[in-house]
């Protein structure tokens, strides 16, 4: 892969973090270090899990792996019995585990295989394996050919800029943020710790210009008042993804960052991150404009089909593929003007009120129009009467003020929801429940 | 017993009248009708209402009820039909 010559950038900061400082030509150095030591073992076609969270370390094996043509597992999970889990569904042949900038490689005597596996083996591709982040069942095992994900990065501009590595080492948005500051030859920030006074101290410090994100955590740092608390001046752009974005908080979100560009962007695990551009900044109409991503919409759901997409999953059907290689995201857009679309829900989300449909968004978004609430999240529970009933958990702004609270929230959705879509429970949280990768969840509660 | 269960469903009708500009919602008593034959709730006002009410029981008896299931959908009659009735199936379920 020609672009990953890092030479051209030689002395600029390719990572910072708390361990270091670490230049493009420490980079190239470790990747050759990893080759002629710790990897050297390690045959083409071999998959190898990466037992890491984002490090200089991480990403140089990480690099060295593509390199040598190995099919890739990154896990951050740190459960011992999830590990296992992941280590199995991958057919993962040796794990390598970073502790204190050592590397420590385990032979797992694997004996399966898997078709797909062979294939890229026979390309004499590297691979790499995502796990879906479902909140329902087992996570799906799925396999990108890596030498096509990362080709579609190729030919960047170069870039001097600090980024931040927001989202996780082994999800398809870090890794695609990594991607493209690696293309870029632009400046990695690993935060310590993935919470808002942590990723606001670095804006702050590094005097970071984008911030990859997502809705829950954008208004965690509302809640937080950390546009007054930190200096984020530097801020030029954030993104966000990974879930709708309710109008309203994103107004809030513009009041509060007044010169910071705002962008949707959109991607799957299993077809990679498209190319999109927002209407505006205080629009969540978007538009996919991407040369290797087509899109259709089906009754509502929109299905995509790229050049980069998973070769199949390891340990499921292709149930969620059509024949002719259309993924169903269960995403469900409204399309607007001259192709905008905008994301209103994950089509498992939808309430079913008595046969009338509920978008938790649009629920969400009335109440956050509400001075007393901080954060809302709208969800089903099962109801002999109707079947299905509007449910939400709020984080009140003063969290004294309960009293006649179901009363006060009614009464104000009264003229602007339709009747069946306001809430008829009301719980009173300290916090509504998000995953580790700041995405609402809203089953299976 | 019977009339505190009668306060909690009292109240929380009377916050469903202010809610739906509805008098006779307002002024409550056991003969006031709710769902069904002339009954001033329609099901979503009254999945609302029922939720006000084991919300209520529970913070007063420390008891989770269920006031909506498949017993109740399958009485004879409804328990819901009007406040008196609601009560005693109130009282019937903190009984069992």
């Amino acid at each position: 892969m020609e672009w990953m010559d890092f030479s051209a950038f030689s002395n600029k900061n390719c990572v910072i973090s708390n361990e270091g400082t670490y230049t493009y030509t420490h980079l190239s150095h470790t990747i050759q270090m990893l080759q002629d030591s710790v990897i050297s073992g390690i045959v083409p076609g071999e998959v190898i899990a990466i037992l890491s969270d984002y490090s200089f370390e991480s990403v140089a094996l990480f690099l060295a792996l593509m390199k040598n043509h190995n099919i890739i597992v990154p896990i951050t999970a740190t459960l011992e019995s999830e590990i296992e889990d992941k280590l199995s569904e991958s057919y993962t042949n040796k794990a390598i585990r970073i502790r204190d900038g050592k590397y420590f490689v385990q032979e797992l005597h694997q004996e399966k295989n898997h078709p797909i596996i062979e294939t890229l083996r026979l390309r004499g591709h590297s691979g790499l394996v995502l796990f879906s982040s479902g909140s329902t069942g087992k996570p799906k095992a799925m396999i990108h050919d890596l030498d096509t994900l990362a080709q579609s990065y190729s030919g960047k501009k170069p870039k001097s800029m600090n980024l931040l590595l927001f989202l996780m080492f082994d999800h398809i948005g870090g890794l695609n943020t990594l991607l493209n500051i690696l293309s870029m030859g632009a400046t990695m920030i690993i935060p310590a710790s993935r919470n808002v006074e942590e990723i606001c101290h670095l804006i702050e410090k590094y005097a970071i210009a984008v911030l990859p994100s997502s809705p829950t955590f954008l208004n965690l740092m509302m809640i937080a008042d950390a546009q007054n608390r930190f200096n984020l001046s530097s801020l030029r752009m954030i993104t966000y993804g990974t879930e709708a974005m309710s109008d309203t908080l994103l107004e809030r979100l513009k009041t509060a960052f007044p010169r910071v560009k705002f962008l949707q962007t959109f991607g799957t695990s299993e077809t990679g991150i498209a190319t999109t551009s927002s209407l505006s900044s205080n629009s969540t109409f978007m538009k996919i404009d991407d040369p290797d991503l087509d899109y259709r919409i089906e009754s509502g759901e929109l299905w995509l089909r790229s050049h980069t997409q998973i070769l199949g999953y390891l340990n499921a059907s292709m149930e969620s593929f059509t024949e002719d290689g259309w993924f169903k995201t269960g995403d469900l857009v409204e399309e607007g003007e001259n192709g905008y679309l905008r994301i209103i829900g994950r089509s498992k989300e939808v309430i079913n009120v008595g046969g009338e449909k509920v978008l938790p968004i649009e629920v969400e978004s009335v109440l956050m129009q509400m001075s007393q609430i901080d954060d809302a999240l709208v969800y089903a529970i099962p109801n002999a009467i109707t079947g299905q009933s509007v449910a939400v958990e709020v984080v009140l702004h003063d969290p004294s003020d309960t009293e006649g609270i179901k009363k006060t929230i009614r009464q104000f959705c009264k003229n602007k929801l339709d009747p069946y879509k306001i809430p008829t429970h009301v719980k009173v949280v300290d916090h509504t429940n998000f995953s580790e990768r700041f995405k609402k969840m809203r089953i299976n509660r | 017993m019977k009339e505190h269960i009668f306060e909690i469903i009292s109240s929380a009708v009377r916050d469903m009248g202010e809610e739906l500009e509805n008098e006779t919602l307002q002024h409550v008593s056991e003969e006031t009708k709710l769902f069904g034959n002339g009954g001033a709730l329609d099901s979503l006002a009254l999945v609302s209402l029922i939720a006000d009410v084991e919300e209520k029981i529970y913070d007063t008896f420390e008891r989770a009820i269920v006031l909506a299931d498949e017993r109740a959908m399958s009485q004879r009659t409804s328990p819901f039909r009007d406040v008196g009735s609601l009560c005693n199936y109130v009282e019937k379920l903190l009984n069992d």
